[in-house]
């Protein structure tokens, strides 16, 4: 058994670019507490220039802490924070090269659309000419044209999240840093946005750090993603590897879905509960009575034109889901262990239904699709 | 749709005649004895004020009859030197007390709200004692106070009890706007390389300004008004308006005091009303009375 600390730490290790020194962002050791509760343990992170790099897991997880760390506005309780290879863990917000898109976008009220813009110019004394210039290209690229004259709370949702990201992106940070900006616009809105900031980052070439909880847009968007939970780094890497090679069965579980089957190994498969056997073939690293777990994601297993050299089980179905493009069928392989699986629909007309709940069917799958051992 | 059509004909369509209007309908009919009630109460609220006001421009110095429309009492008022002294001494007295009350208040407020200490929960509990005191007891103990460290009442007394009484109402009033703001503002002016100092003028205080300027207006006019601390905490010389009208009645009332309070009822009025005006004109969002910190 791998300890999940000393997963997070072989990860760093392995971490390519952790090599170079031109990490745009760099955590060392990094922890932060309040009183007995640790947001942040002990993280280490290098993120590369120019890097669409995402903070992902679920709430309380410690990836909004660790960004305002970066940002300024926590005071690590221990650890270093460089960008650029300068320890900034001492400066004060306004003495960072980074700039911050907010949650609640935090614009303000009282000034313009032009005037929230030019905020952070105006205080660096940029010249008139120069600032006029910016702000109105800034104003051009988040689409927003034409509106420089309203106050924020004539805008749309929409609208209110680019000009948050105009205000930081004009000062050309060398960092920036994404909060969930995201979060509150509606489905629609939100996978346009997400084209629409891959877009802004691939044209303005800065490295943004970007926190969310959805997994989606996580593996949409970034370049490189870490996984974190309970204030430690589960597995960082690029989606691919974050979905197809999970490092622990946390990530397994909270990327995508994870048929997750557990028991004892047998040296040829694993005895899951009630007896019912698995014929894995051998799982790296384990020894023969050992708890494994595998976990095989949905789209990956097969229910027709199953080939001998597949991992195959049996399954009673116990419901079939229709959704349009796939549709998804329940199966339970042994007693209360049960798997999903996930086929497109080809067929133009929903088919008949293929079986009746309660029959039994054969599924199998690829043993290089078997996620294990997990931990 | 039709159900939608039909609705829209109901909303569009006159309104039917109230059903009170036919007879016997049981519940349906006007609350007369409620509307009464209400009736003399608004009568028995502002019979005396408009009384005041209407003797004030009363030709002659009856208080009891009305004779015809003079300024006589107006002149009388502005004639005597021991009022128009009162007057002034109220104004400034007021203006001190606002201009003091509300910048410790402010401070007060943001302390309260963003030190994180647990002495923010009692000091909340204690701001509000001073404002459901009797004021009679405030009157008196600050009155003892002052003998007692040897202060004789005066101008400087009379400040001094009425700007420390009214630093409860600032920070109450401003303390509910202060935990309104998102803090995510000040930080975000910090992100663009605004310092503290900065963030504050340039994004926290313009945000404030409705609420700081309708508390100053609210204790100017609680100040300019009152009449129980400034008379245990003045001196004989100079001495506020209030009191100088109540030492005139014992004496007998004179109708140029009738002139003093109309001009008192209507600078109130005046005061109040921007009070109230000023969160529109600042466009803050809704229509909020604002004065208590929406």
């Amino acid at each position: 058994m791998i300890t999940e600390t000393a997963v997070a730490e072989r990860i760093t290790v392995i971490d390519p670019a952790g090599a170079t020194s031109a990490c745009a962002v760099s955590l060392r050791r990094v922890t932060k507490s309040y009183g007995e509760r640790t947001a942040v343990r002990e993280l280490n992170l290098d993120i590369a220039s120019g890097e669409f790099f995402s903070l992902l897991g679920p709430s309380g997880c410690g990836k909004t802490t660790t960004l305002r760390m970066v940002g300024g506005f926590v005071d690590p309780s221990y650890g270093e924070v460089s960008l650029h290879g300068k320890d900034v863990t001492d400066l004060p917000p306004n003495r960072r090269d980074v700039n911050t898109v907010f949650q609640s976008y935090a614009l303000f009220d009282h000034l313009s659309v032009w005037e929230n813009v030019a905020f952070g110019l105006r205080r660096r004394r940029v010249g008139k000419t120069e600032m006029t210039r910016r702000v109105g290209e800034m104003l051009e690229l988040v689409q927003l044209t034409g509106r420089d004259k309203d106050k924020p709370s004539a805008l749309s949702g929409g609208q209110r999240q680019r000009v948050a990201l105009a205000r930081a992106l004009v000062n050309r940070p060398s960092v920036l840093l994404l909060d969930e900006p995201l979060a509150a616009l509606d489905l629609k809105l939100r996978k346009a946005m997400q084209v629409e900031l891959k877009r802004i980052q691939r044209e303005v070439g800065i490295t943004f750090v970007f926190v969310t909880h959805d997994q989606d847009e996580a593996l949409t968007m970034s370049d490189r993603i870490a996984v974190m939970s309970e204030g430690k780094v589960h597995q960082c890497g690029t989606p691919e590897d974050i979905y197809e090679r999970p490092a622990t069965r946390f990530v397994a579980e909270f990327i995508g879905t994870a048929n997750l089957m557990s028991g004892s190994y047998t040296g040829t498969g694993i005895e899951l509960p009630g007896g019912v056997p698995l014929y894995t073939g051998r799982l790296d690293g384990c020894s023969i009575g050992d708890e494994v777990a595998i976990a095989v994601r949905p789209e990956k297993m097969w229910l027709s034109d199953l080939t001998p050299e597949m991992v195959q089980t049996d399954g009673i179905l116990k419901a079939t889901v229709y959704g349009g493009a796939t549709t998804t069928y329940l199966f339970e392989i042994a007693p209360g262990v049960e798997v999903s699986v996930l086929e497109q629909n080809l067929h133009s007309a929903r088919t008949e239904e293929r079986w009746a709940d309660g029959e039994r069917v054969r599924i199998g799958w690829h043993a290089k699709h078997s996620l294990a051992p997990l931990t | 749709m039709t159900t939608l059509v039909a609705a829209e004909r109901e909303l569009a369509a006159p309104q039917a005649p109230p059903a009170g209007r036919r007879k016997g309908s049981g519940m349906n009919r006007k609350p007369r004895f409620a509307i009464a009630v209400t009736v003399a109460f608004f009568v028995l609220l502002y019979l005396p004020i408009f009384a005041v006001v209407l003797f004030s421009f009363n030709t002659k110095k009856s208080l009891t009859v009305f004779e015809g429309w003079s300024l006589r009492w107006y002149q009388a008022f502005f004639n005597d030197a021991e009022l128009t002294e009162s007057l002034q001494t109220s104004l400034v007295v007021a203006a001190a007390a606002m201009v003091g009350s509300v910048v410790i208040g402010v401070l007060l407020a943001f302390g309260l709200v963003r030190a994180r200490s647990r002495l923010g929960g009692a000091a909340n509990v204690i701001m509000l004692i001073p404002l459901i005191t009797p004021e009679i007891v405030t009157g008196v103990a600050s009155l003892m106070l002052f003998k007692g460290v040897g202060l004789q009442p005066s101008l400087t007394t009379l400040m001094l009890a009425q700007t420390t009484f009214s630093i409860s109402y600032v920070t109450v009033i401003l303390r509910a706007r202060v935990a309104e703001l998102n803090p995510e503002v000040e930080q975000a002016a910090m992100d663009l390389g605004a310092t503290r100092f900065q963030a504050l003028r340039l994004v926290t205080l313009p945000v404030m300004w409705p609420a700081i300027m309708s508390a100053a207006i609210l204790i100017f006019t609680i100040v300019f008004d009152d009449f129980v601390l400034a008379f245990f905490t003045s001196g004989v010389d100079p001495q506020p308006l209030s009191v100088r009208i109540y030492s005139a009645i014992r004496f007998g009332i004179q109708p140029s005091i009738n002139a003093v309070g109309t001009l008192m009822l209507v600078g109130s009025l005046v005061l109040i009303a921007i009070a109230l005006l000023i969160p529109r004109l600042f466009g803050r969002r809704g229509n909020s009375f604002d004065l208590f910190g929406g």
